[in-house]
C-alpha cells in the first residue's frame, strides 16, 4: 500500500503513514476550518490499511498533538476507534502519545482518549520543547 | 459624528480588553489572532494551562461563529450574520475572559438557549461525562462536533454567562462570556 503524507500547516498536523515500516505518525496542532474534511482521507486510508494488515505485524502509531480543538478531537476518537476494532480483531496495534511535560492539558486530553480503550496506549512525556 | 477611536480604545481598556476583533471571521484571521493571543500571554509569564485554556476557548468561540455563519450563507440574513462577529479577550480581577458575540436568527434562539441552559446546570463531573458521550456519538452532519460549548464550560473557572438580545423581528444578538 502507498504511503500517506500530508504536510503540516499552522492549523493541521503532519500526517506520515508508512505501511512498510508499520509506523503511523500524526504530529502537530489541529484546529482546521473543517476537521471532518481534513481527516476524511486519513480515516479512509486507515480503513484500507487495517483491513489488509497482517496479524503478525506490530503496528505503532505515534501521536504528538500539543493542541486539538473539539471537532478534531472527534476525528481523533474515530481514528482511535478504528485502531481499537483492529486490536480487538487480533491485530497487533499499539499507540504512543507524546506530550510536552509542562503541557498538562495535552496529557489530560490523551488520558481521556485512552479511557474505555483496551489497546496498548502509552503516554510519554517529552522534556524539552521540540 | 466621526468615530473616535481613542474613546473606543479607552472603553475597551476600561473593561480589561487586551485583544479584540470585530467583523467577518475567516480561518486565517482566527489563526493569526490565536497566535497573537498566545504570544501576548507567553510574555506575561502566565501558566501554560491558562494559556492553553484561553487559546482553546478562543478557538471554539470563533469557530462556532464561523460555522454558524457558514450555515446561514445564502439566506436573507446570511451576510449580516457573517459580518456580525466580535471577540474580546481580556483580563479581569480573577483571571482571563474570552467574550464573543454574533447575530443569530430568532428561530435559532430556543435551541441555543436550551443547549446553554443544559450545560450551565452541570458540574464538572457531569460535563466530563457529557463530553465523553458526545465524543463517542455517531457524527451529526455539519462542520461542528457538538462539543464546543461543553469544552468551554469544562475549561471555565466560573459558570458560563450568556445573553440574547432581540434586535428586530428576525434577529437577535448573542453574547457568550467565558472566564478562565
Amino acid at each position: 500500500m502507498e504511503n500517506l503524507y500530508i504536510g503540516k500547516t499552522k492549523s493541521t498536523p503532519e500526517i506520515n503513514f508508512e505501511p512498510e515500516k508499520a509506523k503511523l505518525k500524526i504530529e502537530g496542532q489541529s484546529y482546521p476550518e473543517n476537521a471532518f474534511k481534513f481527516y476524511e482521507p486519513v480515516l479512509t486510508w486507515l480503513d484500507e490499511y487495517l483491513r489488509q494488515l497482517d496479524h503478525e505485524v506490530v503496528l505503532e502509531i505515534y501521536f504528538h498533538m500539543p493542541y486539538i480543538n473539539t471537532s478534531s478531537s472527534k476525528c481523533v476518537m474515530m481514528l482511535l476507534e478504528k485502531l481499537e476494532d483492529a486490536y480487538r480483531n487480533g491485530k497487533k496495534v499499539a499507540v504512543r502519545w507524546y506530550y510536552e511535560q509542562e503541557n498538562e492539558m495535552a496529557l489530560e486530553c490523551a488520558e481521556e482518549f485512552k479511557e474505555d480503550l483496551t489497546l496498548p496506549f502509552a503516554t510519554c512525556a517529552l522534556k524539552e520543547e521540540p | 459624528m466621526a468615530l473616535n477611536l481613542h474613546e473606543l480604545q479607552k472603553l475597551l481598556q476600561n473593561h480589561g480588553v487586551l485583544i479584540s476583533f470585530s467583523g467577518r471571521f475567516t480561518q486565517e484571521i482566527i489563526e493569526e489572532l490565536g497566535d497573537a493571543v498566545k504570544k501576548y500571554m507567553e510574555t506575561e509569564a502566565i501558566s501554560r494551562n491558562d494559556i492553553y485554556n484561553v487559546f482553546s476557548v478562543f478557538i471554539e468561540q470563533t469557530q462556532n461563529i464561523k460555522n454558524y455563519s457558514a450555515a446561514q450563507i445564502g439566506s436573507a440574513d446570511g451576510d449580516k450574520i457573517a459580518n456580525s462577529g466580535i471577540i474580546a479577550i481580556g483580563k479581569s480581577e480573577a483571571g482571563y475572559f474570552v467574550s464573543s458575540g454574533n447575530m443569530v436568527t430568532n428561530q435559532d434562539i430556543a435551541t441555543l438557549s436550551a443547549r446553554l441552559d443544559e450545560i450551565v446546570a452541570l458540574d464538572k463531573d457531569a460535563l466530563k461525562k457529557l463530553y465523553k458521550e458526545q465524543l463517542r456519538k455517531e457524527m451529526p452532519p455539519g462542520a461542528g462536533a457538538g462539543l464546543g460549548l461543553i469544552d468551554m464550560a469544562r475549561r471555565a473557572s466560573r459558570t458560563l454567562s450568556y445573553s440574547i438580545v432581540k434586535l428586530d423581528g428576525h434577529m437577535s444578538f448573542f453574547t457568550l462570556v467565558v472566564h478562565v
